[in-house]
């Protein structure tokens, strides 16, 4: 469980976010829109304990971030991290097991369970066919897919995601947004995504928060949040709606 | 770098940094008083003290008469460096670091006692020329020294044998002596320690007595003299290199008869200050690399007083600058070339 | 040396699809294979020929304790326990701390190029030596002189002044920490020069430390920086979970539950101290802090518990190797060995690292 409270946050004499409050209950599938520019990616920061507000409190599942050791928010909360760039040769299953690192024993390394786990998260997210590959030569959605079973390793109740569609084909994006909505449905994992697709926000996910320089526009299901003059006013865009077959 | 190298490929003992050795007088003086004290407490039935400062007029190696002997070891000196060395024994396989050491020990009469010496471009004596080489101007081969089972190792300060070897042999126990001489005294002083560490400390001091009555002989007959301005060449290939005004280049100079030009302890001097100083003649250090003609040709130097009057003369650097018992032939060679007219 | 060679070959080239090799039980029974045949070769070879019979007669004697009439000689017992076996383990000792420097390096930095002196310590020990020769000081303390101290000094100052002023707030960001290093490593450079200038006759020790060497090794020297370069190396490889954790960037480390701050700065802290340590004893030796972790890395991959101990053992047996060949050319310095056998190998790496996929 995620709690926001009255986060304020000044960086660089610009406010970043301004008192915003949330609350995510665990299983629900989030999905944080809005311009570029509206604090999104800064929201996502400060809930995963990188960024501390100037004023106000993030709790993840009823602690302090801030009072959190690092290793404990990772048990919390995995991060699907944008697509970094490797320096060394890593194979794909390399990339997969740094995600048991919050659970692996600090001198050892990985146990039984551990390698269980890094097995399981590259069959469920279906990256098998790229193992013994280097990392550094798939393409943008095999790299971003293999990155989202590195999170799955990591076994947290939270996942979040940011951006995860940027590079990716129609295929990936549908293919990435299918397993996280089944990581939601099956496992109950908490998915929190930014997404600067509306299109996709709108339709794998079941709560909206619509972010506008800092602060919380609009919080509620799709139809609620995505209401013409909202979009009109907070991107600038008249919008029209299409209505695709079921 | 590569003037220094030229230093060292002609076996010249060079010391750029004078490093002020003028306190070296107190230290000898304790070890000799040491060594008489070590001498006379140790102690036989003979009350004679040990026979170190008989005087004698001759160089060579002479049995002294009456009484027999104190043993004169262990004794304790202090070097030119200030480390205080025991010597337990007396040594019968020493290896000399520095060309002048070789040159000493053979020339006291411990030659046949060098088991091992420093490479050496001029060498001297003769009789050393078998003695393998175990240091050259890249370092100490310090496996072969202790493999010759070394009981004594001179060696050259200043930097001239690396301060890591000799650190390396004390640690391995061979007593390691280190010298080097800025002046004639402290040349002169050199002899008689290396006399006194290889157990022939009279021989070492009567051979110093007579190199310094020799010297005081052959200044006395270039007292009256005209000091021609003298300018000493020891290279000049790109820097212009010449005597610091404290070195025993200098002093040999003025005792020569000469009115030597001058530098500082970087040995270095510009062209412009050469010209000004303008001297009468030219002596060439460096007679291995350049002839008289060479040094009309270079550049700016035509105007030089000794260039037009044809003064340039080479003399054998290694007799000049070597702190050892040809010092006397070096100071000849420099009257010869400065007042030839003299009778020596 | 034939064995590197045999594996180059064996492991599949980094082309597009093929599989990425790792053998890191191979590896290590290669690299002690190594480790113990240098040493051997080491402690065998040198000036002064001495019967392998005799040296393993010496051995057993005096490290094993059996008593063995000794059929050598005093010195040949003085050569291969106060010279020869000293000499070997320092190398191994600074061989082993600037391979995992190297690695812990390159791994916080996540750059295949950077290697232990890459954030001015090399620079600063330098200068810090070159200092020392020009005061006449001659003291020694546990036969450690000036000179060592200041080499000491100077590579921990010029790191604390580099991530000092590469701080940008409370962090000190990895491409800062590069260029400041750089910057602040040629500064030293220009003072080391001048420091040469001023020298005289200590411009001969200053080259002779610049180019490193083992030759003054002493048993006194060993107890005292193994036991650092020790404990700094085993620090940083019970710390392999952080720098695995760094291969994502500093971001995803921190999301993955490292604490990036303190980390950074604990290994950077760890890491300068092996290199100031070894540089101290043995001069500026480069190329093996490069190429030992790198060669790792491309045999077993890049997870830090493998690739630390694993550039540890080759980083041992480079030095060991380099000294012996250095000894047998006639005490050439080792920092010469090691850049001619190290650069082209490391071009002939980089060209086959490179082959088949586009940067």
């Amino acid at each position: 469980m995620i709690r926001v409270d009255g986060v304020t946050v000044v960086y660089r004499e610009r406010a970043a976010l301004r008192d915003v409050s949330l609350t995510v209950e665990p299983g629900e599938r989030v999905a944080i829109i809005g311009p570029n520019g509206a604090g999104k990616s800064t929201l996502l920061r400060v809930i995963a304990g990188l960024l501390r507000p100037t004023t106000g409190t993030v709790e993840l599942a009823g602690d302090r971030v801030d009072r959190l050791e690092r290793l404990a928010v990772a048990r919390r909360l995995a991060v699907v991290p944008q697509l970094p760039v490797l320096p060394f040769a890593t194979t794909v299953e390399e990339v997969v097991a740094l995600g048991r690192l919050p659970h692996e024993h600090p001198i050892r390394g990985m146990r039984p369970g551990d390698r269980a786990a890094v097995a399981a998260a590259i069959e469920r997210v279906g990256v098998g066919h790229l193992l013994g590959r280097d990392a550094r030569e798939l393409s943008l959605g095999e790299r971003q897919l293999v990155l989202l079973a590195m999170a799955v390793a990591q076994a947290a109740p939270v996942l979040v995601l940011d951006e995860p569609t940027v590079h990716l084909d129609l295929r990936h994006q549908v293919e990435v947004m299918d397993l996280v909505g089944d990581l939601n449905a099956r496992d109950g994992t908490t998915i929190l995504a930014v997404l600067h697709d509306l299109g996709l926000a709108a339709h794998f996910f079941e709560r909206l928060i619509l972010l506008d320089r800092g602060r919380v526009i609009a919080d509620g299901t799709p139809a609620e949040v995505l209401a013409p003059a909202r979009i009109r006013e907070v991107f600038g865009v008249d919008p029209s709606f299409v209505r695709l077959g079921v | 770098m590569a003037a220094f190298t030229r230093f060292r490929a002609r076996g010249v003992d060079v010391h750029p940094i004078h490093f002020g050795g003028g306190g070296r007088a107190v230290p000898l003086i304790f070890a000799l008083a040491v060594a008489l004290a070590a001498c006379t407490g140790a102690g036989s039935a003979a009350p004679t003290p040990a026979p170190t400062l008989a005087p004698a007029l001759t160089a060579a190696p002479t049995a002294v008469a009456t009484a027999t002997p104190a043993p004169a070891f262990p004794i304790t000196i202090t070097d030119d460096e200030g480390t205080v060395v025991t010597i337990a024994a007396e040594p019968q396989r020493v290896v000399s670091l520095t060309p002048a050491a070789t040159e000493t020990l053979f020339a006291i009469g411990a030659g046949d006692r060098v088991v091992a010496k420093v490479e050496d471009i001029s060498p001297y004596p003769p009789e050393a020329d078998s003695l393998p080489i175990v240091a050259t101007y890249q370092g100490v081969d310090i496996e072969q020294v202790v493999a010759l089972r070394a009981d004594l190792v001179i060696a050259g300060g200043l930097g001239f044998t690396p301060p890591n070897a000799v650190n390396q042999l004390r640690s391995l126990g061979i007593p390691v002596v280190v010298l080097y001489a800025e002046s004639i005294d402290e040349a002169l002083a050199g002899i008689r320690t290396i006399g006194m560490v290889s157990g022939k400390a009279t021989t070492a001091v009567d051979l110093s007595t007579a190199m310094q009555a020799e010297i005081d002989r052959l200044s006395a007959l270039t007292a009256g003299l005209d000091r021609p301005r003298t300018f000493y060449e020891i290279d000049a290939t790109s820097e212009i290199y010449t005597v610091p005004a404290d070195s025993l280049y200098a002093e040999l100079l003025v005792l020569a008869g000469a009115d030597p030009i001058t530098t500082d302890a970087s040995y270095q001097i510009s062209l412009e200050q050469l010209i000004t100083a303008n001297p009468s003649v030219i002596l060439l250090g460096d007679g291995g690399y350049t002839t008289a003609a060479d040094v009309g040709s270079r550049p700016g130097w035509s105007g030089i007083q000794a260039v037009i009057d044809g003064n340039i003369a080479v003399v054998d650097d290694t007799l000049i600058t070597r702190p050892g018992p040809r010092l006397v032939d070096g100071l000849r060679a420099l009257i010869r070339a400065l007042h030839p007219e003299v009778r020596l | 040396m034939p064995s590197r060679s045999r594996i180059l070959v064996a492991r599949p080239g980094l082309r597009s699809g093929a599989s990425l090799a790792r053998r890191p039980l191979v590896v290590a029974a290669i690299g002690v294979a190594f480790l113990l045949a240098a040493l051997v070769a080491g402690i065998a070879a040198g000036s002064v020929a001495i019967a392998p019979s005799e040296t393993l007669g010496i051995l057993a004697r005096r490290l094993l304790g059996l008593d063995i009439a000794p059929t050598w000689t005093a010195a040949a017992e003085t050569i291969v326990i106060d010279l020869r076996l000293p000499r070997v383990l320092t190398a191994m000792v600074v061989g082993g701390g600037l391979a995992v420097a190297g690695a812990a390096f390159q791994g916080l930095l996540r750059n295949p190029l950077a290697d232990p002196y890459v954030l001015g310590t090399a620079s600063g020990a330098a200068l810090g030596a070159s200092i020392a020769v020009l005061i006449p000081v001659r003291t020694l303390i546990l036969q450690f002189g000036l000179l060592h101290a200041l080499a000491f000094l100077g590579a921990l100052g010029a790191v604390t002044v580099v991530y000092r002023l590469s701080r940008v707030g409370a962090t000190a960001p990895m491409t800062s920490l590069l260029l400041t290093g750089y910057a602040v490593g040629s500064l030293l450079a220009a003072g080391l020069a001048m420091a040469m200038y001023l020298s005289g006759t200590g411009l001969r020790q200053i080259f002779a430390y610049l180019l490193g060497g083992f030759e003054a090794s002493s048993w006194i020297r060993l107890a005292v920086a193994a036991p650092l370069i020790g404990l700094a190396s085993l620090a940083i490889l019970l710390r392999a979970r952080s720098l695995n954790g760094m291969l994502l960037g500093e971001e995803a480390a921190a999301h993955l539950g490292v604490d990036v701050r303190r980390e950074r700065a604990i290994l950077l802290a760890l890491a300068s101290l092996a290199t100031a340590a070894s540089v101290a004893i043995s001069g500026l030796i480069g190329f093996v802090g490069l190429v030992a972790p790198h060669v790792v890395r491309l045999l077993v991959g890049p997870n830090a518990r493998l690739v630390l101990p694993l550039a540890a053992l080759l980083g041992a047996s480079l030095m060991v190797g380099a000294d012996l060949v250095a000894r047998l050319l006639g005490e050439i310095p080792v920092g010469v060995v090691t850049a001619v056998i190290g650069a082209p190998f490391f071009l002939a790496l980089l060209r086959r690292a490179h082959a088949g996929y586009e940067l």
